[in-house]
């Protein structure tokens, strides 16, 4: 592995306070090191140039049985043009494609937040398949028939604690999340919404519950990233009382909330559609433990995807083109894929791309809320220097408000904000901060010892959103992967994963589960640390967990 | 890696050989001889059991019918693939990491990628690649159908253990497993498969698959247009209007003859789509036995495509109609198939008028001698594998139990095409 100097960049480096900084990085194996005892094998001359870690996007549906049917059903707008910076490249595109995309973004490192344990050896194979980046995945918990039993029946915090953890061992995972919290289990039972305090038919429990137990096992486990919320009732007019009461319901454990754009709605006004950004920012702000990502909207078309089956199927009447799948999966969550079309001649989707903005420009700390399209449900992430540009830059978002078919400007603060974000927020909203959420100790910095993921980008580009399309350099592992444009070097990264400790006997209880339920047994269920490499074609990288304790 | 020589008892193996992909398999191994301890049907027995024999496994390679070493066989595949202008590797069953394989062979000689039952997957996917799907998976329909209704001849044939597994189960959570409802509707002549299972649950109805749109549209219409009795009919109507979870299953494979077969399975996959309105249901197209799923799969997420791709240059290109192998090889528009079959034991058919190179498992059955022949490993019996099962949702590792004489098929792949 080569020895590399970055030679007299602009640094921005948030976990070291660095913003805008003359300095020189130097790596070795790998690894960023103080110095190097002889010249580097390889130097990039920085003048003019920005240095930043590689980019981390903590929430992108990249991988898994959703995705891949997306790809099927959609395979009519693959575009594989080599133009891959493209607001109209496909929305799902292949595992090399993805790679791709994403390393010439300067993305080094992206996590799959909807992992079904059960579909897990798909998902990482499918992300092992992903060149040049780091991935991870949430496993998916809280719509599955095992746990809600144990709610239901009272079980003690600790066999929940015990099971969390093994789900996330087993399926290789680095988080938990929970979708529609019960609703996605309601809807088997033919419940078509299910209000946070509201019980579900069968088990007799509340979303509220549930969040609050998984907040607390994830707390109490010492995973990382706290519990990743998606909440009740999504897309649904007046929604943000339902992402409120979930947001106390975890009564103040950490709790991260996904996409909350698309659940921060009212519903005032003639066409009972609003903006709620202002109430759900002033939760984040106020709120210590509370982060989120947004999911931010941008017209054009795409493919919905969601393990949330309840909202997916009572949004099918919207799908375009007209075809769309449902599906109800192993007793432990279910799926839905919708093709939707953006337009900014619809009220709704002109509203939503405002409201997204909206959070992003309220949210005071850039640490607390994270840049995401919700990839590919809001837009695809291959759209988001077009989205740094909107939050820098106060004149081309009020422009392209003023130039939009329909006229939102009396349903929006957006005019009224200000606040334009610096190179320094973006810095942290994309590197330093989705690190330090997800428990990446070595991610998202450049500070000595850390992974050598870094991007570079061109400060003589005027155009933010050129910049950021197109860095001119891109280092993954110490390794230059990029340079203006080009691929330099194929590799491939690993999947980032927690192992928190656990109380064994809960196998034994899941194993007369599995025999008795289920159609596959406990040990085909779990995923090994050697199937991961040898068979599934990736390794992992143990992060740690730190267990705490409730008093 | 175990020896030969060891003896050991192995729990929890998954079955490559049906779309069920059964993990409950034990096997003693005794000097590399494989013995299935469960009491399963003698065909699944047999499944494993075969590879103890001596000429499966000292099966040598051949080069026109003529036994021969790797070396020349290898030089006389990538002779035979520098001279040709047109290859098709078809896919006749294999793993995912032997998918992967065949891929990353394609985009080096620029080749055509197939499934060998692509015509029948292909109609499945239209379900959802036209309208709208609800679908379901193996578990759902254990613990949470109350109404299951199989339109088959021979689907027990085709996944032995289905209603031992999923269909009629012991136990099921949410359903009392002795109040499931369960219907077998076929054609009673060819339906003895069906018809021997013993349980109170279970109702045969002998009626032809091909008019099941008119079954269906008659349930719409509550009104008894088949030549099913009312009596029956009735019976079929009640279970079905009371149902809280009404699973319909198929295997496209058994109606790919009939005219009507896009018809049929539209029409039942519409019915379920509008039973959701109120009520829930799921239907679930059975995926073949040779990969099908763990085909459609890894191609989809490498090429973007589920199968029918060439590699161009940069990316793989999809086309539905000059990428079908069935076509090629009828008009002869390739010189060169490249098949891959490493678990199934179906016969192979080949073209003679172009060149045909088959890496094989042992037990591949061909027409005719192909130019041709290189033995290779079975995933989950001779090599670690990864293979999804028939819902198209749920992979399973497959392991290595025995030792092999052969290569595996990723490895053959990688030394003739560079």
């Amino acid at each position: 592995m080569s020895t590399l100097h970055l030679k007299n960049g602009k640094v921005f480096d948030p976990i070291n306070n660095i913003f805008n900084k003359k300095k020189d990085i130097y790596i070795n194996q790998g690894k960023i090191v103080k110095s190097l005892d002889k010249k580097a094998q390889q130097i990039i001359d920085c003048q003019d140039k920005i240095i930043m870690p590689g980019a981390i996007d903590l929430h992108t549906h990249i991988g898994g049985g959703k995705v891949n049917i997306a790809r099927i059903m959609l395979q009519e707008f693959h575009n594989n043009n080599d133009n891959d910076y493209d607001l109209t490249a496909n929305f799902v595109p292949s595992t090399l494609k993805t790679g791709l995309q994403y390393i010439e973004m300067g993305y080094t490192s992206c996590f799959e937040p909807a992992l079904l344990p059960i579909n897990a050896r798909q998902s990482h194979a499918e992300m092992a398949d992903i060149p040049f980046i780091d991935k991870g995945g949430y496993a998916m918990l809280g719509n599955d028939d095992f746990l809600l039993d144990l709610i239901s029946r009272g079980a003690d915090q600790s066999e929940i604690n015990d099971y969390v953890a093994f789900v996330i061992k087993a399926s290789q995972c680095i988080g938990i999340k929970v979708v529609n919290p019960g609703g996605i289990n309601a809807f088997k039972f033919n419940q078509r919404a299910l209000n946070v305090d509201e019980n579900s038919i069968r088990y007799k429990i509340t979303p509220r519950k549930i969040v609050h137990k998984l907040a607390r096992a994830v707390y109490e486990l010492g995973i990382p990233h706290p519990l990743h919320v998606h909440c009740s009732n999504l897309g649904v007019p007046g929604n943000f009382k339902s992402t409120i009461d979930t947001i106390k319901a975890a009564e103040g454990l950490p709790i991260h909330i996904t996409h909350i754009q698309f659940h921060s709605y009212g519903n005032n006004g003639d066409r009972n559609f609003s903006s709620a950004s202002a109430e759900i920012t002033e939760h984040l702000n106020k709120i210590p433990n509370l982060t989120c990502d947004v999911g931010q909207v941008l017209f054009g078309q795409t493919a919905t995807m969601s393990g949330d089956s309840m909202k997916q199927h009572a949004n099918h009447k919207h799908a375009h083109p007209d075809k769309w799948l449902c599906m109800d999966i192993e007793c432990e969550a279910g799926c839905g894929v919708v093709p939707f079309k953006y337009t900014d001649q619809s009220f709704v989707n002109a509203l939503q791309w405002a409201i997204g903005l909206e959070t992003f420009l309220l949210a005071e700390d850039a640490n607390k809320i994270f840049l995401t399209t919700d990839h590919p449900n809001g837009a695809p992430f291959t759209s988001y220097p077009h989205l740094i540009k909107l939050l820098m830059d106060k004149t081309f978002r009020d422009d392209l408000l003023d130039q939009m078919s329909t006229d939102i400007s009396q349903h929006t603060i957006l005019k009224d904000i200000k606040r334009e974000y610096t190179l320094s927020e973006i810095a942290t909203m994309t590197r330093s901060a989705p690190a330090r959420i997800l428990g990446l100790e070595n991610k998202g910095s450049l500070s000595e010892n850390a992974d050598a993921d870094i991007t570079i980008y061109d400060s003589n580009i005027n155009d933010i959103e050129k910049m950021f399309a197109h860095p001119c350099h891109v280092i993954k592992d110490g390794i230059e992967v990029v340079r203006n444009g080009e691929i330099k070097n194929y590799m491939w990264g690993k999947t980032q994963v927690v192992k928190p400790e656990y109380d064994l006997s809960i196998e034994k209880k899941l194993d007369k589960y599995f025999k008795k339920f289920h159609t596959i047994g406990l040990s085909n269920y779990i995923i090994s640390d050697d199937e991961m490499s040898e068979t599934i074609g990736s390794d992992i990288n143990i992060n740690n967990c730190i267990r705490k304790r409730i008093s | 890696m175990p020896k030969i020589s060891d003896s050991t008892s192995l729990d929890n193996i998954v079955c490559p050989f049906c779309s069920l992909h059964c993990d409950d398999i034990s096997i003693d191994v005794n000097d590399n001889k494989l013995s299935v301890k469960n009491d399963l049907l003698p065909s699944c027995k047999e499944k494993f059991e075969k590879y103890n024999r001596k000429d499966f496994n000292d099966q040598p390679s051949k080069i026109k019918g003529k036994e021969t070493d790797n070396k020349k066989t290898t030089d006389y595949c990538r002779t035979l693939i520098n001279n040709s202008n047109e290859t098709l590797i078809l896919n006749a069953s294999s793993d995912v990491n032997i998918c992967r394989e065949i891929l990353s062979s394609a985009s080096k000689i620029n080749a055509i990628v197939d499934h060998i039952n692509s015509s029948i997957f292909l109609k499945n996917i239209s379900l959802y690649q036209r309208r709208g799907y609800m679908t379901t998976s193996l578990t759902e329909i254990k613990n949470k159908s109350d109404v299951i209704i199989l339109f088959s001849n021979n689907m027990l044939k085709l996944y032995p253990r289905l209603i031992e597994m999923v269909i009629a189960p012991k136990n099921s959570f949410s359903v009392k497993p002795k109040n499931k409802k369960i219907f077998i509707i076929g054609d009673k002549k060819n339906n003895l498969d069906n018809c021997t299972i013993k349980d109170s649950r279970i109702t045969f109805i002998d009626y032809k698959n091909k008019d099941i749109p008119l079954l269906l549209q008659s349930i719409i219409n509550k009104e008894n247009k088949t030549q099913l009795n009312n009596q029956v009919f009735n019976i079929l109507l009640k279970n079905i209007d009371k149902s809280k979870y009404l699973t319909m299953l198929w295997s496209t494979s058994e109606f790919i003859e009939y005219k009507e077969c896009d018809q049929i399975i539209h029409k039942i996959s519409e019915y379920i789509v509008s039973l959701n309105e109120t009520s829930r249901a799921a239907c679930l197209s059975m995926s073949g036995n040779d990969g099908d799923a763990s085909s459609i799969q890894t191609t989809a997420w490498i090429s973007g495509y589920p199968t029918r791709v060439k590699f161009t240059g940069s990316y793989f290109e999809f086309d539905k109609d000059s990428h079908n192998s069935n076509q090629l090889i009828e008009s002869n528009s390739i010189d060169l198939v490249i098949y891959i079959n490493t678990i199934s034991s179906k016969k192979l058919i080949l073209n003679k008028k172009h060149k045909n190179i088959i890496i094989g498992q042992p037990a591949t059955k061909y027409n005719t001698e192909p130019d041709v022949f290189i033995p290779c490993g079975i995933p989950g019996i001779d090599y670690k594998g990864h293979i999804f099962r028939t819902d198209n949702v749920v992979s399973l590792p497959l392991s290595e139990i025995k030792i092999s004489k052969h290569r595996s098929a990723q490895e053959i792949l990688r030394e003739i095409i560079r």
